[in-house]
């Protein structure tokens, strides 16, 4: 919601604003941005995040974050369940905006991109989603063929050939007729990253991709990831909160609590920390700086009350 | 909170989903520019909800024309006037209860089913996946279905219609002995293409555009929960036949003088 002029705009009115006036801006010459390789392509670093600040309503989720992901590295994102890692992933692929601070991809600003200069910087980007998200009503095979046909326009045969080429790399090349219905949770898993691999992107991000996995998925998971990494070079973004496999994979890592960055390191480096609030999160301790008792009124005082009611 | 506050949370709210609603029927209908080189999409989703939705309309069609046949008999034959039953049933049919019948039975079948698919799309992730994977789901997803509903509604009003006008013949001529040329040639004569027919289709467009409409925008909006999904497929099929409703009004109004 953005206020103006004491009217309350909804999020997508005002996006479609900005596009406008991004147009107009655009049409009349004043075209912001220039060159996609700037400081960062040097650096080596594909992402970098400085200064972020969202919140949602009133509720801050991520405050005055500032991060680098490394090019042709696998780092890990790590914290609690609504640490705001997923949002942090929604941030750098552009579906969310930031309320302030910058978001560069391959030293591009997201949240000034256009629609249509989004949709061809995420075209290099894949996601893996928690669920899988393959689309229903398709086959593993058309699933995996989906960004293919939308973007590329190439002969069947050649379509055929790459798209049992990515379900062989995660492989399911026999299970190209199962639909996601018929599919372990593990092997949607894979069907979904063959697809997040079909426009061989750049960089790959990984939304919780352990959760609610057998030991074996597991394991599938972590060998692929790597595998991708270090097989195709693609740049790999993790937000977990497994902190075994996470370690086990990541080059650096990134802990994350109350919005902001609580640790960072190699997987080394986290797991000897002093930090209190790092250390209850990798030792999975109940009770430290993140309370075991949700904040309440005194317990005596609440029974009591309870009693006279 | 107190009721006037409450009031005018409504208000604004009301107003802002309108403008919301707007913004997004402008969305598809630029989305709708790709539509020329994926056809197909149409064509699966005009099979979607059109021709899923056949058996409920012919079937409705069929008994509302049999009851037409029997009231308008009963009616018409104190004053001697049963020969005019066709144009009676084809009348009522074609200008009222074609178009207001079949929007209502499509928001209830086909609506809803829109809602819903796209409400559990939305929960889970499809959409958020096709926009990661650069497809706009309102071009892909959202732009053939409202495409769709504009197509099929008109189609199964008009068999609506046609199949009403069978079950009013089946009952006035075939059981209560209306003469059959009668029939046929008083409907022949009283029903005019423009003032009738036209008119007749302009109101199934119109509700084509709002049901569908309305079916898509709820379940791109719906909250990515079960229950958040139920209420959007609810808030559908009320809205959208209250809107049918009311605008059938209006274009009575404007349209028959």
């Amino acid at each position: 919601m953005t206020k103006m002029g004491g009217i309350v705009i909804s999020g997508r009115a005002w996006d479609l604003l900005r596009r406008f006036l991004h147009g107009f801006r655009t049409a009349t010459g004043r075209k912001r941005l220039s060159n996609p390789q700037t400081d960062s392509g040097a650096s080596g670093a594909l992402v970098e995040i400085r200064n972020l600040h969202f919140a949602r309503g009133e509720r801050t989720i991520l405050n005055d974050l500032s991060l680098t992901i490394a090019r042709g590295k696998v780092t890990a994102i790590m914290g609690g369940s609504g640490c705001g890692k997923t949002t942090l992933l929604n941030l750098i692929g552009g579906r969310l905006r930031p309320s302030s601070g910058q978001v560069l991809v391959d030293g591009v600003s997201v949240p000034d991109l256009s629609t249509r200069e989004l949709f061809e910087l995420r075209k290099r980007m894949g996601m893996l989603f928690q669920s899988g998200a393959l689309l229903t009503d398709l086959d593993a095979f058309e699933n995996v063929a989906f960004p293919i046909r939308e973007h590329k326009n190439l002969p069947e045969s050649i379509l055929r050939h790459v798209v049992l080429m990515k379900l062989e790399t995660v492989g399911l090349r026999g299970a190209r007729e199962l639909m996601p219905a018929e599919l372990s949770g593990g092997m949607a898993r894979r069907v979904a990253l063959a697809r997040a691999i079909a426009l061989e992107p750049m960089m790959i991000m990984y939304d919780e991709p352990f959760t609610g996995l057998d030991p074996i998925s597991k394991g599938v998971i972590v060998k692929l990831i790597r595998e991708l990494n270090t097989g195709l070079g693609i740049t790999s973004v993790l937000v977990s909160h497994d902190v075994a496999e996470a370690c086990a994979i990541s080059d650096y890592a990134y802990l994350l609590g109350n919005g902001r960055i609580i640790g960072q390191g190699t997987p080394q480096e986290i797991s000897q920390s002093k930090v209190e609030e790092v250390r209850q999160f990798m030792g999975g301790l109940p009770d430290g700086p993140v309370p075991y008792q949700y904040p309440a009124m005194d317990y005596l005082e609440d029974l009591l009350q309870g009693g006279q009611a | 909170m107190n009721p006037l506050r409450r009031l005018g949370k409504f208000v604004l709210d009301s107003v802002e989903g309108l403008g919301r609603a707007s913004l997004f029927f402008f969305e598809v209908t630029v989305g709708t520019r790709q539509l020329a080189r994926r056809f197909e999409l149409v064509v699966q989703q005009v099979y979607a909800v059109g021709v899923l939705t056949l058996l409920i309309i012919l079937v409705s069609g069929l008994f509302v024309g049999m009851v037409l046949g029997l009231q308008g008999y009963h009616t018409l034959v104190k004053f001697g006037a049963e020969d005019s039953l066709g144009l009676l049933v084809a009348l009522s049919l074609v200008r009222e209860l074609g178009p207001v019948v079949t929007a209502l039975l499509f928001a209830g079948r086909a609506g809803s089913s829109l809602t819903a698919e796209i409400g559990l799309m939305k929960a889970t992730e499809q959409l958020a996946g096709m926009e990661m994977m650069a497809v706009n789901p309102i071009e892909r997803v959202i732009a053939p279905r409202l495409v769709a509903g504009i197509i099929a509604m008109p189609l199964l009003a008009a068999l609506f219609s046609a199949i009403g006008v069978l079950g009013g013949h089946l009952v006035g001529v075939g059981l209560l002995g209306v003469d059959s040329g009668a029939f046929w040639s008083q409907m022949q004569s009283g029903v005019g293409f423009r003032e009738d027919i036209l008119n007749g289709v302009i109101k199934s467009v119109v509700f084509g555009v709002v049901v569908t409409w309305i079916a898509v925008f709820q379940g791109y909006e719906s909250v990515p929960t079960s229950e958040g999904v139920s209420r959007a497929t609810n808030r559908t099929v009320v809205f959208s036949s209250l809107a049918v409703l009311a605008l059938d009004f209006i274009m009575t109004a404007l349209m028959f003088k």
